[in-house]
């Protein structure tokens, strides 16, 4: 009896992997046929860098304030100031931007410390090179892949950055009138508890 | 209307009329032989494009798709590239075997269909001892499997061939036993007539009075063909590649190739002992000429096999051993000592 239930048993199994198996014919491909089709990439994905024109202008937002450079932790960027300000836009400008992407790690802070919108790591990940020299990307071809890079002006602007930390003494101030409140709650809260204690 | 029968035999009597009796048979027996090897030559590099096609749609992918529309060229490419590719031989490989090896193991591939019915009338030759002419001579890959793993001096080529060899001579016992059935219930060997006694409607096929003979032999066809779950010779994790390591460029495609006509080959005789051969399921389909029948049940099993391929896992040596040994061969006498009671009781 026993060794007829796992014969049965075994038959059972072998037909059931084959229908599992049949179940799959037809079945739309999942997988992607990458050199025609590619994945779109998230917005927060850290690809290639690229410098970031103004939309209307079509200059770079770049004003060679070396912030991102001091915080690379790899000393990817290297970049030289322009002597004197761009007649137009009145702002300085980088003269000379150059991103090494062999010691590139993509982290993403060259971004975070960019205080113009200059500076972004896109979605891009295809920068297969033949000659590991080209890799080095200067600054017009950084602001070329950077054109059609769409991007949000940062909310908070670099002057209220600066003012953070004179703010800081009168900081308590403001919250002073918010913390007596909490403490007003727990007050309340053992009055309830005593006469149920 | 389409019976190929007809053509072949009109092409002929075309050759006869100009060509005298000695060279007409020279001219004849060349023209039969080419069309014989070049269809399978044809099916062969489709059955490899079906195996990967199918696989991939087993496995939720698309497979080959760039050379030819759903890449139905890709292996006439992977054939081209083998042939441009180096004929690398070992330094310490037995040189002479190396290279009969691959050559034993292709030619013998195509000596089963000498007497394969393709089709009513369709047949090269009709040995009146054909089932166990076919039988024996699908049992000589063994030795180019065995010379191969020999002749490449390699430690994974010969555990390859040792188990190629046991295994095979394993499996050709429950198989020949298995086909027994079948001829007794013909009473004949030859092809012929083991397909005219299952005409008329498809009750009349084998596989009804010989259900278990067709299960045991589909099982150890599987085995015979070195298939998954008993590709134990060529078992990748463990061997690499089995006995077809040391083997590159035309060498290796020839191996390859035979595999998969020694697939057909033993889909085909299953399909002529146990579903009819090339007749029709019913008589009133007998309109569809005899050799689509053929090629569509031989092509099924064909299915079933690649089917079991990316269904089940591999067996171990010493299961694979143990299922021959003392599973199917104890049910295919089994079986043989059933039929015969039968036959005796009805007939």
């Amino acid at each position: 009896m026993r060794a007829a239930r796992q014969v049965w048993s075994g038959v059972y199994n072998l037909v059931l992997g084959l229908v599992t198996v049949f179940k799959h014919l037809g079945h739309k491909a999942i997988t992607l046929q990458y050199p025609d089709e590619r994945m779109p990439m998230f917005e927060r994905s850290r690809g290639v860098v690229v410098l970031l024109s103004d939309p209307e202008t079509g200059k770079l937002n770049c004003t060679a304030c070396m912030v991102c450079a001091r915080i690379c932790p790899v000393y990817a960027i290297d970049l030289e100031r322009s002597e004197e300000p761009d007649p137009e836009t009145k702002k300085r400008y980088p003269v000379k931007f150059e991103i090494d992407n062999t010691t590139c790690a993509f982290c993403g802070l060259c971004e975070e410390a960019c205080n113009f919108d200059a500076i972004k790591l896109t979605g891009k990940y295809e920068f297969s090179v033949y000659d590991q020299k080209t890799l080095l990307y200067d600054r017009d071809f950084l602001q070329e892949l950077g054109r059609d890079v769409p991007y949000e002006k940062k909310k908070k602007p670099l002057p209220k950055a600066k003012a953070a930390p004179k703010a800081d003494p009168t900081s308590p101030k403001p919250e002073e009138p918010a913390s007596p409140k909490p403490e007003e709650s727990p007050e309340e809260s053992p009055g309830e508890d005593k006469p149920e204690a | 209307m389409f019976e190929l029968e007809g053509i072949f035999s009109a092409v002929g009597d075309f050759l006869a009329s100009f060509l005298g009796a000695p060279l007409l048979q020279i001219v004849s027996i060349i023209a039969v032989a080419g069309v014989v090897i070049g269809f399978l030559m044809v099916l062969a590099l489709f059955l490899v494009w079906w195996e990967r096609k199918l696989s991939a749609d087993f496995q939720v992918r698309i497979g080959p798709m760039r050379t030819g529309p759903h890449g139905v060229l890709q292996t006439i490419a992977d054939a081209l590239k083998l042939l441009q590719k180096e004929d690398i031989v070992p330094l310490t490989a037995d040189k002479k075997v190396f290279f009969w090896a691959p050559v034993i193991c292709f030619v013998t591939c195509f000596l089963a269909y000498i007497c394969m019915p393709f089709g009513k009338g369709l047949i090269v030759r009709d040995l009146n001892i054909g089932i166990l002419y076919i039988v024996a001579i699908t049992t000589f890959t063994v030795i180019s499997l065995l010379m191969a793993g020999w002749a490449s001096n390699n430690k994974y080529s010969l555990l390859g061939g040792m188990r190629s060899a046991a295994q095979i001579i394993s499996y050709e016992v429950p198989l020949s036993l298995s086909l027994l059935g079948a001829v007794m219930l013909a009473q004949s060997l030859s092809m012929v007539t083991i397909v005219q006694g299952q005409g008329g409607s498809f009750l009349h096929w084998y596989i009804w009075r010989q259900p278990l003979g067709f299960l045991l032999y589909v099982t150890a066809a599987t085995a015979e063909v070195n298939r998954t779950p008993f590709d134990i010779p060529e078992a990748e994790q463990e061997l690499v590649a089995g006995y077809n390591i040391e083997y590159s460029g035309m060498k290796f495609a020839m191996f390859f190739l035979a595999e998969f006509i020694n697939m057909f080959t033993v889909c085909a005789i299953a399909a002529t002992l146990f579903l009819g051969g090339w007749n029709p399921p019913f008589e009133f389909l007998s309109f569809i000429p005899s050799w689509v029948w053929f090629l569509g049940k031989s092509l099924f099993l064909v299915f079933i096999l690649m089917w079991f391929r990316w269904t089940y896992p591999r067996l171990r040596v010493d299961q694979l051993m143990a299922f021959a040994w003392k599973f199917l061969l104890p049910l295919a006498f089994l079986n043989i000592i059933v039929t015969g009671f039968l036959i005796y009781l009805f007939e």
